[in-house]
């Protein structure tokens, strides 16, 4: 087992994971209208554990047990949940925080 | 026995089986090898100033998809605001994560010996066994939605021990997470 290679799988296909692509994105000129707050949102992935990112939740933005879980039923179930909303620095200093801990999260301007 | 995390009053405890040890250091040296590529090939490219603050990273996703797993875009509809975002964080992200790494890697010295881990020890453990399992992960294509296909693999494809790791690298975090929680 000490000979287990993490490189590429030459015998499969190696598809790029693509960012989750929202529709019905708004134009730029209305995208930076500053009444609208900006969010952070955590997309599915078949690979973080439950526990995990539950624990993530709590441990980070010090979220209760329930709402963190809650929060991770979210992402499980409809793909994805808005974790935190604010300044779009302050969802920029969020989405790098969960990059660290190796969620899938992005941040946009609240619809 | 099989390495587990376990809580105890002083922190996590662990002790590392060694033949255990053996993979997760092989593993994790390979993870720090992915996460230390890409960076510019001569010191002309790197502006100082902007390096010490942790500026100059790329400014398009890693071509190899586990590693763009680890290294994600932040804005999924606006490719200039994430080249912005990832020329600003991805060199300290890499950073940071490549830090989790050489610590779970100074724990895994004394293999067979009980380690008592405090919270930046276990926390970077938990770090680095979750990129292990994105990039393991990220290689066998594992989909939501699909089923496993491990079970109809011939006896010599190498998939099939990617996917006795990535299992138990699984149950290792689950101990973690348990421990921690």
């Amino acid at each position: 087992m000490a000979g287990v290679s993490m490189a590429p799988v030459v015998t499969s296909v190696e598809a790029p994971v693509e960012a989750p692509v929202e529709k019905g994105r708004p134009d730029s000129a209305e995208q930076v209208r500053p009444d609208r707050p900006w969010i952070t949102l955590v997309w599915n992935d078949p690979i973080n554990l439950m526990s995990y990112v539950s624990y993530v939740f709590q441990r980070h933005f010090g979220y209760p047990k329930e709402k963190a879980e809650k929060l991770m039923m979210d992402v499980h179930h409809k793909g994805r949940a808005v974790v935190s909303s604010g300044t779009r620095e302050e969802m920029e200093r969020d989405v790098e925080a969960m990059h660290g801990y190796g969620l899938w999260a992005t941040l946009q301007q609240q619809d | 026995m099989a390495t587990r995390f376990r809580r105890s009053r002083g922190g996590v405890v662990v002790t590392f089986h060694p033949d255990e040890a053996v993979v997760l250091r092989s593993l994790l040296h390979q993870l720090e090898d992915m996460l230390g590529g890409d960076e510019p090939e001569t010191d002309e490219d790197i502006d100082p100033l902007a390096a010490a603050v942790g500026i100059g990273g790329a400014d398009e996703p890693p071509a190899d998809p586990a590693l763009a797993r680890l290294l994600p875009d932040a804005y999924p509809d606006d490719v200039e605001a994430s080249a912005d975002f990832r020329r600003y964080t991805e060199l300290g992200l890499r950073e940071r994560k490549r830090a989790a790494i050489r610590t779970a890697l100074a724990g895994l010295a004394t293999p067979g010996a009980r380690r008592t881990l405090g919270a930046d020890e276990a926390h970077a453990w938990l770090a680095a066994l979750n990129d292990l399992r994105l990039v393991i992960g990220t290689r066998l294509d594992l989909r939501e939605d699909a089923e496993r296909d491990d079970d109809a693999m011939e006896e010599g494809d190498p998939r099939r021990t990617l996917y006795d790791v990535y299992d138990w690298l699984t149950l290792l975090q689950e101990t973690l997470v348990r421990a921690l929680w």
